[in-house]
C-alpha cells in the first residue's frame, strides 16, 4: 500500500490527537464513587416478547432482594424513533412488566420518561412503537424528558470539561432509577447499554435535537459525566431481540432471547457486551467507568442466574468498531 | 368537537388559561418554568383580539432577551443564545413587536454559525470524520453555540431573516440566508424529507420526519420551485396519511398548506385526535391552534401572510 506525505501526516496527527485523549481519558476525573465491591448480575432466558415478562422479571428481580418501598421509581427505556420491522426501541411490554413489578415491590410511584436524541415528536414515537396503549392501559405516567423541568446540576465526574449540566427535574427527584436499554450496538459508541441509554435523560430544550454537545464534548466522556451525576440504581436490559451492525437506527435484528438484571450498570454492561462477543475492556466508558461507577471484571460479578456465553459469531458493528469483536482479538 | 372553528377557540382558551403570571408558556402543564418555544408559539396562535394575552408574552419575551441579542430556552437559562432564537424574534416581528430588539436578534443570527464553518471543522469533516454524508461549506445554524448546525434551529432562523424588516447589514443577511438554504438543501434525506439533520450516516439513508421536514418547508416556502422541494412536500404529503400525533400532523398541515397542496381531511383528522385540555403540551397545543386556524384564513407562516 503506497502512503503519500498527505496521507502520513494526517494519519501521524491522528495517532497523536488519540493517543493524547486516550491519555486525557485515563486520568482520573471523577469525584464520587458508585463502585460496589461486588456486583449481582442476572441473565435470564426469554424467547420472545409474547412470554409472561412479568413472571420471568419477578423471579428475576426476586434475586436482588430490592427494597424500592415508598420510593419513587424512573424507568428509563431507550426510545429512539420508530422505524417499522426494526428493533430499535426497548419492547413496550417489557417496560409494562417492569411496572407492575416494581408497583407490587411497594414503590410509591412508578413512572416511564424518555427524551428522544433525534425525533422531537415523543408522542409519535410513543404512539407508532406500541407504549401509548400499554401506557393508557397501566395508567401509569410518562414524561417527555426533552420537555420536563429543568434544573443546574453539578457534575460528579468532568472528563467532558463541562462544570454542570440541565437535568429533567423528574429525573433529579426519582429515588430509584431503572435504566432499561435495548442492548444495540451503535455507530458512534460501539455499544448502546445501560450507561449509554442515560444520554435520554439530557434535555432536548437546552440541548436540542440530537443532543450534539454530547458528541462534541466526546460521546465516552459525556456517557461518564451523565452517569456519575445520575446514579443508575438497576438496570433491565431488553437483549430479548437485540440489535447489531449499524445501530443504533440502521442495524439488523439479533436475538439473543435473554433479559439481563443488575444493581450495577457497568457490570450490566459489561455482562452485555460479552453476550454481544464483544470485549467489555475495548469499549472506553465501561473501561473508565470501572473504576468509579462500578465493576466490569467478571471477578467482581456474581452471575445469579445464567453463566455469560459469548457467542460463536460476535455482533457485527461498523468497521470502527471492529476492534471490539472478542474473535478478532486474537 | 368536530368543527375547527370551534375547536380552535377552545385550544386557545386553554392556551390563555395555561399562560403564566410573567407572560410565558412552559412545555408541560406540571411545570411553572416558561420555555421559548411554547412562549412563541403560543403567541402567533393567539388572535389579534387577545390583547393582554399577546401584550405579556411580548413584554417577556422582549425583558428576557439575552445581553448578546439571543434568547435563552427558558427561564433560568445560560446567556450564551438558543437555537430558537429565530423563532422569539419570527414571533415578536409577526405580532409587529420588533425595534431595537429586533436589530440585536438579527446582529446575534448573522453572527451565530454552526461550528462546521469554522476551517479547523471543516479540515476535520473533509478529512478524518466523514461517517455523516454533508458538506461544512453549507452551514446554518446550531441548537447551542459551539456545535454544529441542524434544520430546526436553521429553518427558525431563515423564518426571522426572511420576515425580519430594516436589517442594516442586507448583503450578509442574504448571505446567510443563502447559505442556510443551501444546507438545508445539502442534509436533505435522500428520499425527500428533513429529520434533524443527517440524510445520510455510514452511507446508509436515515429516515425523514414529519415536523423537522415541515419547518423545512416553511422556511423554504418563498424559494424558487425545485426538486428538493417537491420531493419533500410528496414525502410529506404521503407520510400525513398515518401520522396521528397532533404535533407532527399540526406542521405537517402548516407546510401543506403553504404548498398549496390539500388540507382539509388532514385538519379534520387533527380536529378528531386533539382534546385540548388532554393535550398537556403547550408547544403542541399551540401548533395544534395554528394549524386549525390556518383552516380558516391565511396561515402564520404562508408565503404571503
Amino acid at each position: 500500500m503506497r502512503v503519500d506525505r498527505r496521507t502520513f501526516l494526517a494519519g501521524s496527527l491522528g495517532l497523536t490527537v488519540g493517543a493524547a485523549t486516550t491519555a486525557l481519558l485515563e486520568k482520573r476525573k471523577y469525584h464520587v464513587i458508585r463502585k460496589q465491591a461486588r456486583s449481582r448480575v442476572a441473565i435470564l432466558p426469554a424467547e420472545s416478547y409474547s412470554q409472561d415478562l412479568e413472571q420471568i422479571l419477578r423471579s428475576g428481580l426476586d434475586l436482588f432482594q430490592l427494597d424500592v418501598r415508598g420510593k419513587t421509581v424512573l424507568l428509563k427505556p431507550n426510545l429512539v424513533d420508530h422505524i417499522p420491522g426494526n428493533h430499535i426501541n426497548t419492547h413496550a411490554l417489557l417496560v409494562s412488566a417492569a411496572v407492575e413489578c416494581f408497583r407490587r415491590l411497594g414503590a410509591k410511584s412508578v413512572v416511564i420518561g424518555e427524551g428522544p436524541g433525534h425525533q422531537r415528536d415523543t408522542e409519535l414515537v410513543l404512539l407508532e412503537s406500541g407504549f401509548s396503549e400499554e401506557l393508557r392501559q397501566l395508567k401509569v405516567p410518562f414524561v417527555d424528558l426533552n420537555r420536563d423541568e429543568l434544573a443546574a446540576t453539578p457534575l460528579l465526574a468532568t472528563y467532558t470539561g463541562m462544570n454542570r449540566i440541565w437535568l429533567p427535574r423528574t429525573v433529579l427527584e426519582a429515588d430509584f432509577v431503572v435504566s432499561m436499554p435495548k442492548v444495540k450496538t451503535h455507530h458512534w459508541s460501539g455499544v448502546t447499554l445501560s450507561m449509554k441509554n442515560m444520554f435520554g435523560v439530557v434535555p432536548g430544550a437546552k440541548y436540542g435535537w440530537p443532543k450534539n454537545i454530547l458528541h462534541w464534548k466526546g460521546i465516552q466522556e459525556s456517557i461518564l459525566d451523565v452517569c456519575a451525576t445520575v446514579p443508575v440504581h438497576f438496570v433491565i436490559a431488553d437483549a430479548i431481540v437485540a440489535m447489531e451492525g449499524n445501530g443504533p437506527f440502521n442495524g439488523h435484528p439479533r436475538p439473543l432471547n435473554r433479559i439481563v438484571l443488575a444493581d450495577d450498570p457497568v457490570a450490566a454492561d459489561a455482562t452485555c457486551a460479552r453476550l454481544m462477543g464483544l470485549d467489555p475492556t475495548r469499549i472506553t466508558h465501561i473501561r473508565i467507568g470501572a473504576q468509579f461507577l462500578g465493576n466490569a471484571s467478571t471477578e467482581k460479578i456474581d452471575q445469579v442466574a445464567e453463566a455469560v456465553c459469548a457467542p460463536a459469531n460476535p455482533f457485527d458493528v461498523v468497521p470502527e468498531f471492529q476492534h471490539l469483536r472478542l474473535a478478532d482479538s486474537a | 368537537m368536530h368543527d375547527t372553528q370551534e375547536l380552535n377557540c377552545a385550544c386557545v382558551q386553554e392556551l390563555i388559561d395555561r399562560q403564566l403570571p410573567e407572560g410565558g408558556w412552559p412545555f408541560t402543564t406540571v411545570t411553572t418554568q416558561w420555555a421559548v418555544e411554547p412562549t412563541a408559539l403560543a403567541l402567533l396562535a393567539l388572535p389579534s383580539n387577545s390583547v393582554r394575552e399577546r401584550d405579556a408574552a411580548i413584554r417577556l419575551l422582549l425583558h428576557t432577551q439575552n445581553a448578546n441579542g439571543s434568547w435563552p430556552a427558558f427561564s433560568g437559562d445560560d446567556g450564551g443564545g438558543s437555537g430558537l432564537t429565530g423563532l422569539a424574534l419570527y414571533a415578536l416581528n409577526r405580532c409587529g413587536a420588533q425595534g431595537i430588539v429586533g436589530h440585536r436578534a438579527v446582529e446575534w443570527l448573522l453572527r451565530t454559525k454552526g461550528w462546521e464553518s469554522h476551517w479547523l471543522w471543516k479540515w476535520k469533516f473533509r478529512t478524518s470524520d466523514r461517517h455523516v454524508r454533508f458538506d461544512p461549506d453549507k452551514f446554518g445554524w446550531p441548537w447551542m453555540p459551539e456545535t454544529v448546525s441542524w434544520v430546526a434551529p436553521t429553518a427558525y432562523s431563515l423564518l426571522a431573516l426572511k420576515h425580519a424588516r430594516g436589517i442594516s447589514q442586507q448583503d450578509l443577511a442574504q448571505l446567510r440566508i443563502r447559505r442556510g438554504v443551501e444546507m438545508l438543501y445539502d442534509r436533505i434525506c435522500p428520499e425527500g424529507g428533513w429529520n434533524a439533520g443527517n440524510g445520510v450516516v455510514h452511507g446508509f439513508p436515515l429516515a425523514p420526519h414529519a415536523d423537522a421536514t415541515a419547518l423545512a418547508l416553511l422556511s423554504l416556502a418563498s424559494e424558487p420551485p425545485n426538486n428538493f422541494i417537491t420531493a419533500s412536500v410528496d414525502w410529506l404529503e404521503r407520510r400525513a396519511e398515518t401520522c396521528f400525533a397532533p404535533w407532527s400532523l399540526a406542521w405537517t398541515i402548516l407546510a401543506l398548506d403553504a404548498f398549496g397542496r390539500p388540507t382539509a381531511l388532514l385538519t379534520d383528522l387533527l380536529s378528531s385526535i386533539v382534546d385540548p385540555a388532554e393535550v398537556t403540551d403547550c408547544a403542541t397545543l399551540a401548533v395544534a391552534s395554528l394549524a386549525l386556524g390556518g383552516a380558516h384564513g391565511p396561515s402564520i407562516f404562508g408565503v404571503n401572510s
